[in-house]
């Protein structure tokens, strides 16, 4: 009897909630937005260093008060590093889950997957890695770019070639997109410029012994080695040059170097190199908005994510802002009308500034922003602004 | 019985457009119904000559990329891509079945890999004919025209499903009917005692060949059906991942069974996707390989011949 | 020449490491007649063990290199009770899923308890590399090829010089005779796959430190390990490690005079005629297909 009556209790007690719940939330559901990254596979670690980011962003936005009054939630799928996989991510994404905007894919090949099922269901995406020129020449309206395709980087890179001192230059890409476009897009910079280049080398993305192209590159008598892959790659070059004596310049690109992962882990194999990159964690107040900078510098550190990570996890961050950005534009979560605001937003992220240009065949452009390009050298074990960086 | 339930199965699977509502679940459908034709292409040479290929994304890769090369650069309608994917894929497999089945069991396997191996680094490193890695974007829809006479476009969902579905179907027939005959017989006699067969004046070489060729055959037509639904076509069509992926759906849902790698395909299709649905993405692929694990533990010889003995055997109880 | 003594070199000391990893391939191989998917985790096991000794629990770094020999040995061995005991007497496919399974829910388990981000190994030899000449090596480099070669011969005298070595042999020759003779079948499968795993764990912790570790790190060394298990011939002890130094050194050769975007070609044209030629092998005497 008694537990009868227990039962009824709850039971109502349930279904009062039941009704009642739904009725709070009507008015606050969440804003989805959803994120495609590798987060697992051989580029895990960048994949979840972007997710990171992400992750920090939604936090200050929602500790500020969300977007239209509405908190934001992000909803995070694995791409597996598989194009086929990216596309059933962004498929379950748009349909399952409604997100009315997409930040991903990191690699060039999972953003060309993804991008029919944009123009399919009409759905933005913002990309935040990805450096295939390609991806805003198809005439795809439903992309964003916020990271600089190889040519803007090679572009960005000109102006110091002088201060380089590059002659001769030859190349080691990891055999991908990325690496073959790299190398493509920093050859001719080189060549327009009067620099000569000898041997492209290319190396799968899991080999783990780079030795042979090293002994070639060795044979060339250039004077600087360009050098496009993941950090771990690069790490195991910088180590096995050093054992072969290869006594280079090196030029990291693509801006996922991680020098401090590289000082810890080539230790003065790393001394001297050179990195492009696209935040100066060392150097917050360097940066274009050098408190933005620094508070994600800080917070970063305080979740006790590693340091190397942060030139990875910013454009998780400036992915996001620039999605809750163009929603608080549009007024409303929804994707045609955060289509057409991601044209008109133009705000500091943590590498500067970020507004859209149209790139692309005319009627159909794809929205590609002109991120700010750094140099570092590692200098004593340090990481330093090189003097001709300072002074610019 | 068993007709009324095939029935009831097709009409059902005719009719999924209009049942499942949701199109992220007809995307699914799609590429169940694309490894469904893959499945069903590895159990002929796994199921029933015995002969374990592990090279079998090479194939489906061939058939993507000539699918996709032909469409971009010559402007083939993508339904004579389809066809020309199909023959490439077959001649392919002439090829590689004339050279490597002169060979058995573990070394066959190898040379297989090796195939692919190879297959897949060529599409990386010959930039001029596959673009490499950067992959081949904008692939166009599947689309059939007769100037001026008719049109059939395949580009909505629903309509490519059912364009797999009836490539699916027809796969499945040819198997049967392959199975089935003087052909099929000599397979399985060649699979359970080589010698044996051989004694009897069953030309081993030559039935493995054109079990080879029909097999390769069918995995170009899911890679052209692939790359005109995805419409993007990049080296990772011959990574490894995929031929496994195809093993786990033919061995756990059933070698040298018609309906096996049906189920298998579909089973595992729908597992990873429905892992994204009830965990997080950190644990979707440690679970993928526990159940994988489990599924072969419990049933070894996969799920349909264990449903089959199930069903014997309540059967047989029943008076 | 300079050039072509240091590929001659850097091979050598690749393919040792290659042979410690088809080595245990290939025994599992021959003597179970499993396609062990896992081996490649096992690899990644022995790293990964091999970091964990050295950066949290800080201990010596030999001492740690034992560590992940003993955590391949005795993972190996659990997996073989509690998976392939059972599965005795299933198709070769059904074996082979199973490792397939292994193999998946190791890697992720890697990934989901160490995280994505490559680890890196310290060790106590110098950076600085010794010249011979035009020649240059780490001393690490020259620690992990003498090491190698240490489990390889040490490899050897245990299976040709003791009991369990003689009815390991006799097992893979003749499984029913050998069970005649009183050999127990089963407990020669759980050695002899602890024996290849705890193999596989420690060329892991040997490269561990040379490279960077790294959850999929397994991927690419169970492919190598293949290639050299069909060129030394199945269960082919010796035919394992000449492959392995084989493979290092085309490898190597191929990347510095071809094209380095094909070196790993070189490893799958080899198969493919070493196959087509000789089938068995480079260094089977007779046929032994299985």
């Amino acid at each position: 009897m008694r537990h009868t009556r227990i039962a009824g209790i709850l039971l109502s007690a349930i279904l009062v909630g039941g009704l009642a719940v739904p009725a709070g939330w009507a008015q606050q559901d969440p804003v989805k937005i959803g994120v495609i990254q590798p987060l697992s596979g051989p580029v895990a670690a960048s994949g979840n260093y972007v997710r990171m980011g992400t992750e920090i962003a939604r936090d200050w936005i929602n500790a500020r008060g969300g977007v239209l009054g509405r908190q934001i939630q992000l909803v995070i799928e694995d791409n597996k590093s598989d194009p086929k996989e990216a596309a059933s991510a962004a498929e379950k994404l748009i349909v399952r889950d409604k997100v009315p905007a997409i930040m991903g894919a990191w690699g060039s090949s999972m953003t060309l997957a993804v991008m029919p099922k944009l123009e399919e269901y009409g759905v933005p995406m913002v990309v935040e890695t990805s450096s295939a020129a390609s991806i805003t020449k198809k005439g795809n309206p439903w992309v964003f770019r916020i990271s600089p395709p190889s040519e803007m980087e090679a572009l960005g890179l000109g102006k110091y070639l002088g201060d380089l001192g590059v002659k001769r230059a030859d190349f080691l890409a990891v055999n991908t997109d990325w690496g073959r476009g790299a190398v493509a897009a920093f050859g001719d910079i080189l060549k327009k410029r009067g620099a000569n280049v000898g041997a492209v080398e290319f190396m799968e993305q899991a080999a783990t012994d780079m030795s042979a192209q090293i002994t070639k590159i060795r044979g060339t008598g250039g004077d600087t080695l360009f050098l496009t892959t993941s950090v771990e790659q690069i790490t195991l070059v910088l180590k096995q040059g050093q054992e072969q004596r290869l006594g280079r310049k090196i030029v990291t690109t693509g801006g996922s170097s991680s020098p401090d992962q590289l000082v810890r882990q080539a230790g003065a194999a790393a001394e001297g190199t050179y990195h492009i990159l696209f935040f100066l964690p060392w150097f917050p107040e360097a940066m274009p908005d050098g408190k933005l900078a620094k508070a994600f510098v800080d917070e970063w550190t305080k979740r006790g994510h590693p340091f190397a990570g942060l030139t990875e996890g910013f454009r998780g961050h400036d992915g996001i802002l620039t999605i809750v950005e163009a929603i608080r534009t549009a007024g409303k979560a929804e994707a045609k009308a955060i289509q057409a605001a991601l044209w008109k937003v133009s705000l500091m992220g943590v590498n500067g500034p970020i507004k859209f240009a149209k790139d692309g065949p005319p009627g159909k452009e794809s929205g590609q922003s002109q991120p700010s390009i750094f140099v570092v050298q590692i200098k004593g074990g340090k990481v330093t602004l090189p003097a001709f960086m300072a002074k610019k | 019985m068993r007709r009324v339930g095939l029935g009831v199965l097709g009409a059902l699977l005719l009719a999924a457009p209009f049942w499942v509502w949701n199109p992220y679940y007809v995307h699914i459908l799609i590429m169940a119904g694309i490894f469904t034709i893959l499945a069903l292409s590895l159990n002929l040479l796994l199921g029933y000559t015995g002969q374990l290929s592990l090279g079998h994304a090479a194939f489906f890769g061939i058939g993507a990329y000539t699918s996709a090369l032909l469409a971009l650069r010559l402007d083939w309608p993508a339904w004579a891509g389809f066809v020309a994917a199909v023959l490439v894929a077959g001649l392919a497999g002439y090829g590689v079945g004339k050279v490597s089945l002169k060979l058995r069991g573990a070394y066959f396997v190898l040379v297989t890999i090796s195939f692919a191996g190879v297959i897949y680094l060529v599409s990386v490193n010959w930039m001029e004919l596959t673009n490499g890695p950067l992959g081949l974007p904008g692939v166009p829809p599947f689309e059939v025209a007769v100037a001026g006479l008719f049109e059939l476009s395949f580009r909505s969902k629903p309509a490519f499903y059912y364009l797999v579905l009836g490539v699916a179907a027809l796969a499945y027939l040819v198997c049967r009917r392959l199975v089935s005959s003087r052909i099929g017989r000599a397979f399985i006699a060649l699979r359970e005692n080589e010698a044996l067969a051989e004694s009897v004046g069953i030309d081993g070489t030559r039935y493995l060949v054109l079990a080879a060729v029909v097999s390769a055959a069918m995995a170009g037509a899911a890679g052209s059906l692939y790359a005109h639904y995805t419409r993007f076509v990049s080296p990772e069509v011959f990574l490894f991942t995929y031929t496994v992926t195809m093993v786990i759906m033919v061995v756990a849902g059933g070698k040298g069974t018609l309906a096996g790698p049906v189920v298998g395909a579909v089973l595992f299709t729908v597992l990873p996707e429905a892992l994204r649905e009830v965990t997080s993405w950190q644990w979707q692929m440690l679970l993928y390989g526990v159940l994988l694990i489990l599924t072969v533990f419990f049933l070894p010889k996969g799920v349909v011949p264990a449903l089959e003995t199930w069903l014997r055997e309540r059967r047989a109880i029943r008076p | 020449m300079e050039e072509f003594l240091q590929h001659i070199l850097n091979g050598l000391i690749l393919g040792g490491t290659y042979a410690l990893l088809g080595i245990g391939l290939t025994l599992i191989f021959g003597i179970m007649n499993v396609v062990n998917f896992a081996h490649g985790e096992f690899y990644t096991l022995g790293a990964y063990t091999t970091f964990l000794f050295l950066a949290l629990l800080e201990t010596n770094f030999f001492l740690a290199l034992l560590g992940a020999v003993a955590s391949g040995i005795l993972l190996g061995a659990i997996c073989e009770r509690l998976l392939l005991r059972p599965l005795l007497g299933e198709s070769i496919d059904t074996t082979m899923l199973v490792m397939i399974g292994v193999w998946i829910a190791m890697q992720n388990a890697e990934l989901t308890l160490w995280g994505g981000v490559a680890k890196s190994i310290d060790h106590p030899f110098p950076q600085p590399p010794l010249t011979l000449g035009p020649l240059s090596v780490a001393p690490l480099r020259l620690f992990v090829l003498g090491a190698a070669v240490l489990l390889i011969a040490g490899s050897h005298l245990l299976i040709h010089r003791t009991r369990l070595g003689r009815a390991m042999r006799a097992t893979f020759q003749d499984r029913e005779t050998a069970a005649l003779m009183g050999v127990d079948i089963h407990r020669i499968h759980t050695v002899t796959f602890a024996f290849g795993s705890g193999l596989a764990a420690g060329a892991g912790a040997l490269l561990g430190p040379v490279f960077v570790v790294y959850p999929a790190m397994g991927d690419p060394a169970a492919l190598k390990a293949f290639v050299v298990v069909i060129l030394g011939g199945l269960g082919n002890f010796a035919g394992a490690t000449l492959g392995g130094l084989i493979l290092g050194i085309a490898e190597e050769l191929g990347a510095g005079y071809i094209s380095s975007g094909y070196r790993d070609a070189v490893g799958f044209a080899i198969i493919i005629l070493v196959l087509l030629l000789r089938p068995s092998g480079l260094f089977a005497r007779a046929e032994r297909v299985g």
